[in-house]
């Protein structure tokens, strides 16, 4: 059951699509700071669990950290800020696009931190009311549900892996490298398999066997719902203005 | 002295309400053919995992060579023990077949002439030579079942734990791992073998264990 005081979970989406929108489609720092301001303004009003995702997500945090480095260490426009002879390690520019990847990440988080506070019920509900046809709406769901699957699957190699006498603490990177690429495909494999086998099961149970489908969970926009809907559009259209008339 | 040795050892899962293992003390011999038995949901495949060092007790601790399991990494245990998981699945991380058994040895460059033969004896005694080259998601459960025995033996190791090792297997290839599993002892490596097979228990175990809702109710050899 939903609390009172919540958000329809399709006043999320809205506010969650603007933000994320608008973050993939500006290039200016300056803006992206802005966006970041909102979206960690947003969601804390939310009271979302932002640590709890930082907190899983802390193994791969170091692989995008890794990422913006490699990314600001490749990009040759730009005044050359650390050199070595006659090779430019760093440049400005470098360091600008690897500042605006790193928001862009996080304002990403961010927005899933806001969807997270609605159960994946909920939202799929939100979907559906959109009369966003129930397949894709489930597939959606079942997509977000699915990741945690990918973890546990990944895990679980890794363990198998240290089992056969592998220390990864003394691998070196070059050697994490490959034993990462080398399972990837069999992780990736695994998933769609169980996907596979997940979706035979749905259709022997009568999954689409009527066009329409019947639901307990009602939604209700309030007004407050409209309202913030309708601001959270208006204030990023607004944005994007500003970002296009510069 | 005792091989794996558990003292006063408790479990629940992280997200469990009740304990799975409970307060359970136990000694391991390497000289043995401990079977483990129970039924479904009784924890079996817990208190393996557990005395295997994969799992880490809440309460109490797990000594394997006389070394306490939380101090010791999945890396150094897969050294010395090798462990079948219930679902083979779980195990198998490459695509191709032949690439299992030859992963660690590539991975930790090791000449490759000797893993190529290596490998042709593990896979000719399982029977999966002629699978060599196809993808591992394609083999029965009763292959993936041999591929992931054969591939923990490629490290030699002194204790095996297995976990329902012949559920999926026929006759013919039960008969072929019972006389294995014989050979292996008999060269002094120890083995906790986990199943409903009394068949198979009766023939191989010198001790067996039953558990029940995370105790020991029976224990003899
Ligand atoms: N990852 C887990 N998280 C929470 N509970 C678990 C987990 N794995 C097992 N359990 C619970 O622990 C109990 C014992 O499980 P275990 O797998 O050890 O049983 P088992 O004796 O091996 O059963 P089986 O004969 O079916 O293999 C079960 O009640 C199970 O629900
Ligand atoms: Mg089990």
């Amino acid at each position: 059951m939903m609390k009172d005081r919540a958000l329809d979970p399709r006043t999320k989406l809205i506010i969650v699509m603007s933000i994320s929108s608008l973050s993939v489609f500006i290039r200016e720092p300056k803006y992206l700071i802005a966006i970041l301001v909102i979206a960690l303004f947003v969601s804390k009003m939310m009271k979302s669990e932002i640590f709890m995702i930082l907190k899983k997500l802390r193994r791969i945090l170091s692989l995008f950290m890794a990422m913006v480095l490699i990314q600001s260490l490749f990009i040759k426009g730009g005044n050359p800020i650390i050199a070595l002879g006659e090779i430019t390690l760093l440049t400005d520019v470098g360091i600008l696009r690897a500042l605006e990847f790193l928001i862009r990440i996080s304002i990403i988080l961010l927005s899933a931190s806001i969807l997270m506070t609605s159960s994946s019920r909920e939202l799929l509900q939100g979907l559906i009311e959109w009369r966003i046809p129930y397949e894709i709406a489930f597939m959606v769901s079942v997509g977000i549900r699915f990741l945690p699957l990918l973890r546990e699957e990944i895990e679980d190699t890794l363990t198998a892996v240290q089992l056969r006498g592998i220390d990864m603490e003394k691998l070196t990177l070059k050697e994490k490298i490959h034993l990462y690429s080398n399972i990837f495909t069999p992780v990736v494999t695994g998933a769609i398999l169980k996907s596979q086998s997940l979706s035979i099961a749905m259709e022997s149970r009568g999954f689409r066997a009527y066009n329409h489908r019947t639901s307990y969970l009602k939604l209700r926009m309030k007004a407050r719902d409209y309202l913030i809907s309708s601001f959270s559009i208006l204030v990023s259209i607004l944005i994007a203005c500003l970002y296009i008339l510069r | 002295m005792a091989y794996i040795e558990a003292r006063k050892m408790s479990f629940t899962y992280p997200k469990g309400k009740r304990p799975v293992i409970n307060d359970i003390s136990i000694k391991v011999f390497q000289k043995d053919i401990t079977a483990i038995t129970g039924h479904n949901g009784g924890g079996k495949t817990t208190l393996g995992k557990l005395l295997g060092g994969i799992l880490k007790p809440l309460n109490g601790s797990v000594l394997i060579c006389g070394r306490n399991s939380k101090d010791l990494s999945l890396g150094q245990i897969g050294k010395k023990i090798g462990y079948l998981f219930q679902n083979p699945s779980r195990q198998i991380f490459t695509s191709k077949v032949e690439e299992e058994i030859l992963f660690i040895s590539r991975l930790k460059k090791q000449p490759m002439t000797r893993a190529q033969r290596e490998m042709e004896e593990i896979l000719r005694f399982f029977d999966l030579y002629c699978k060599k080259d196809e993808y591992t998601f394609n083999l029965s459960y009763g292959e993936k079942q041999r591929l992931a025995l054969g591939a923990i033996l490629v490290n030699r190791p002194e204790f095996l734990i297995l976990d329902e090792p012949t559920t999926g297997l026929d006759k013919l290839r039960k008969d072929t791992l019972s006389e294995y599993l014989i050979e292996l002892n008999s060269k002094g490596v120890g083995m906790i073998i986990i199943s409903h097979d009394m068949d198979f228990i009766n023939t191989h175990a010198s001790r067996r264990i039953e558990v029940e809702g995370g105790r020991i109710i029976y224990d003899e050899r």
